[in-house]
């Protein structure tokens, strides 16, 4: 876990025009947030100063005229010196110097498993022939709440932006996920902070707030979330959207609530959440106004009823005990449950928390499926699978599992330009995706990152297809996990799905899942 | 009806102002029912205590909930002004953005939770948690209040006229905690001063609004110690 001195910084002198000439080029001090490069007022040279302070944003090299710098992993890391590795030590003298523990952006940096252990099986002789890819057609629709209400969110693809907030997120990346919502005719979603105006329209395809000049087509969804900050949250708030997300908790942090540090309180952010400016907004980690599963069930009543029978319910989870607590959000009456795993982003939380709480994403959802099979509501209260899904082969082994569809959010910001330094809760994001500050945010244009976030959604989509139509299949809701293998002992594990060469799972899972194991009280 | 007449009045005569009896009724039957009644003229509802979740989100009309009333009544209350006889159960006027609730006796747990605007009154005791998060709505409690009252409060007034439990206004932001008798602990980030002119004004405004006898000079103001108080 890096947190200081791991990155080297180093400048190919012979390239670098402030070395041939100096005081000619400070494009690197100018747009580096965190101050390691200074420019000598005297001479002009441009000194490394401070090597500690790089968090590895790359966005120097990415803005240096002539391609002069590259930032690598310090020396110092490539020594193991495990457990005392470097990066404790400085994390050690933080704490030592400062009393404050540790906080971090993004998400996890320990290896877990992931699904790169499960590989898929092609259709060959034995089972149904692949299908062609290129000249049959692959049914990739998601209906959210077809019983249940009267406008179902009917997903083009099996994809959705996962919940991040106005406040974590800049404006710019707010409406780029918008934008390219409508361009593919999926979902964005509010997240806790509160609801930007344009995202109203923009998601829906529509360039004006009169919604009559349409400007992408299929035009997308729009899904809000109800949290437990309540951040701008009000009736209207709640009739803006396509579908309401009750937040339980999220991938990264189960059981505390979101974390914007007053840094990101920018005076429209606070107009939207509606509170001071330049306050911290720690929502609670959990709902005030629910004490038992009864008051969940009545506020999913009132939601349902605030918004006139309309709209789908949806819930979010962390990643937890997940045969329980899909359980208890199908007994509530969630019409689709998001599951986040250990691997989901964040824009900032405790240290210990990011890396040490929550399973993984492939632990999470045979649990998840099971209590859903047990309850008869397999495939019809839809599970949208969350945390660490990074391209077509993820979604698709999520899917194959028993996933309905599948949410990006780290992969939406690294579309949009991210370098991935996890540092996105000191505001200073130089990409302008996590940060509050005009002249970062300016490097974003909306238009220009929801294009590129459509273009990946459209690539993700044909990967999802060619991987469904070679293994026999045509439509995404009739993957199994008879189309996936667990390569390792240890994901065979943890899934159940069957272990390559042994072609069965393994035997501790011959009876099946046992759900009374997975109570908080060991069945007892 | 005449504006003369006030709605109880009108109720006696027996004229032209809606009843609703809930007995058995769903939400969504009640809800369907209201709105179509909901104009100028005030609607009564009677036996709706089985329903949580009732007049969610209403923009305008006035309603009269006769007896006692379930949990959430006047959630995400939009600019309705609803008068409860009886108790009301957990959450009344949670997440409330407009708009006035009066309710006649006691409120349970978490009344005024979430709140942007608008106006909640207790006339007899409020739960714990009472205006906890409150952001800007002015919540009134005659009697006591429980435990918790007004935590992370970001903006608004709460003003209790009996006394409070333990870690009153704790972690309090920005607002005000207006309290005319005694707290059992007082919560972090607070700090205890006296009522200015304004105080004294506002709080005589809002006791006479609505017919409330307090005395006000022995009131307290509590108010943050800090805007940005150190968490741990």
């Amino acid at each position: 876990m890096s947190v200081v001195g791991a990155f080297c910084v180093s400048v190919n002198r012979e390239l670098c025009i402030n070395a041939q000439m100096p005081g000619k080029c400070a494009v690197c001090a100018e747009v580096c947030p965190y101050g390691v490069y200074a420019l000598d007022p005297f001479t002009g040279m441009m000194h490394i100063q401070n090597y500690n302070a790089c968090v590895g944003c790359r966005i120097c090299s990415e803005f240096c005229p002539v391609d002069a710098i590259r930032i690598n992993p310090a020396e110092s890391e490539y020594l193991s010196r495990f457990p005392w590795t470097l990066s404790t030590i400085e994390e050690i003298h933080h704490k030592a110097q400062t009393g404050d523990y540790l906080l971090s952006g993004f998400g996890t940096q320990q290896p877990t498993p992931h699904f790169d252990t499960i590989t898929i099986v092609p259709s060959q002789i034995a089972s149904a022939a692949p299908r062609d890819k290129y000249r049959e057609e692959c049914d990739m629709e998601v209906v959210i709440g077809e019983d249940t209400c009267e406008k179902p969110l009917r997903l083009k693809l099996p994809f959705v932006w996962a919940a991040m907030s106005y406040g974590a997120l800049s404006k710019e990346a707010k409406l780029a996920l918008a934008i390219s919502a409508a361009q593919t005719g999926i979902a964005t979603n509010t997240g806790e902070g509160g609801l930007l105006p344009e995202e109203a329209w923009l998601s829906r395809g529509y360039a004006d707030p009169d919604f009559t000049q349409k400007e992408w087509d299929p035009g997308g969804y729009l899904i809000i979330q109800w949290s437990t900050g309540r951040w701008g949250v009000s009736a209207d708030y709640l009739n803006s959207g396509d579908a309401v997300e009750v937040k339980i908790g999220q991938g990264a942090k189960p059981g505390m609530g979101g974390h914007l540090l007053g840094a990101k309180v920018t005076e429209e952010v606070a107009r939207v959440r509606g509170i001071p400016e330049g306050s911290d907004a720690l929502s609670p980690c959990r709902y005030y106004d629910v004490q038992t599963i009864d008051d969940m069930k009545h506020m999913v009543e009132f939601l349902r009823d605030v918004t006139d029978y309309q709209f789908p319910i949806l819930f979010k989870l962390g990643p937890s005990r997940p045969y329980d607590d899909v359980s208890a959000c199908i007994e509530v009456g969630a019409d689709a449950i998001s599951i986040d795993g250990l691997v989901g982003g964040t824009g900032c939380s405790p240290n210990v928390v990011t890396q040490g709480v929550g399973i993984p994403t492939i632990a999470c959802l045979p649990p998840a499926v099971q209590a859903l099979k047990d309850r008869g509501v397999h495939r019809k209260v839809k599970l949208i699978a969350l945390g660490g899904i990074r391209n077509g082969l993820d979604a698709y082994k999520a899917m194959a599992m028993g996933a309905d569809a599948v949410g990006f959010g780290s992969a939406a910001e690294v579309a949009m330009g991210c370098r991935v330094c996890y540092a996105c809760q000191k505001g200073n994001c130089p990409y302008g995706i996590t940060s509050q500050k005009p002249e970062f945010r300016a490097r974003l244009d909306p238009v220009e990152a929801g294009k590129k976030l459509t273009n990946f959604i459209h690539a993700c989509a044909e990967e999802v297809k060619i991987l469904t139509m070679l293994s026999g299949h045509n439509s995404i809701s009739d993957l199994s996990t008879e189309d996936i293998r667990a390569m390792d002992l240890n994901t065979a594990a943890l899934t159940g799905l069957k272990l390559v060469g042994y072609e069965r799972p393994l035997s501790m899972w011959e009876d099946g899942f046992t759900p009374a194991a997975l109570t908080r009280d060991n069945g007892k | 009806m005449p504006d003369s007449l006030g709605s109880a009045a009108g109720f006696q005569e027996g004229n032209t102002m809606t009843a609703i009896n809930a007995k058995s009724k769903k939400l969504k039957v009640l809800s369907s029912l209201l709105k179509e009644s909901l104009g100028e003229e005030p609607v009564e509802v009677t036996n709706s205590k089985h329903l949580n979740g009732v007049a969610a989100g209403y923009k305008h009309g006035e309603l009269i909930i006769k007896g006692d009333a379930g949990d959430y009544l006047g959630v995400l209350n939009a600019g309705a002004t609803i008068n409860l006889t009886g108790n009301a159960g957990k959450y009344i006027a949670d997440n409330m953005t407009a708009g006035t609730i009066i309710v006649d006796k006691d409120a349970g747990l978490g009344a005024g939770m979430y709140c942007y605007g608008g106006n909640l009154v207790v006339r007899g005791d409020a739960g714990d948690f009472t205006g906890t998060m409150n952001k800007g709505a002015t919540i009134l409690v005659v009697g006591d209040i429980g435990a918790e009252a007004g935590t992370y409060m970001l903006a608004g007034d709460l003003v209790v006229v009996g006394n409070a439990g333990e870690n009153f206004a704790n972690y309090l932001i920005r607002g005000n905690v207006f309290i005319g008798g005694d707290w059992e602990t007082l919560g972090n980030n607070t700090h205890v001063v006296p009522l200015s002119e304004e105080d004294i004004e506002q709080l005589r405004a809002l006791f006479e609004t609505y017919e409330v006898e307090a005395p006000l000079a022995e009131f307290k103001k509590i108010v943050a110690a800090s805007e940005k108080p150190f968490y741990q």
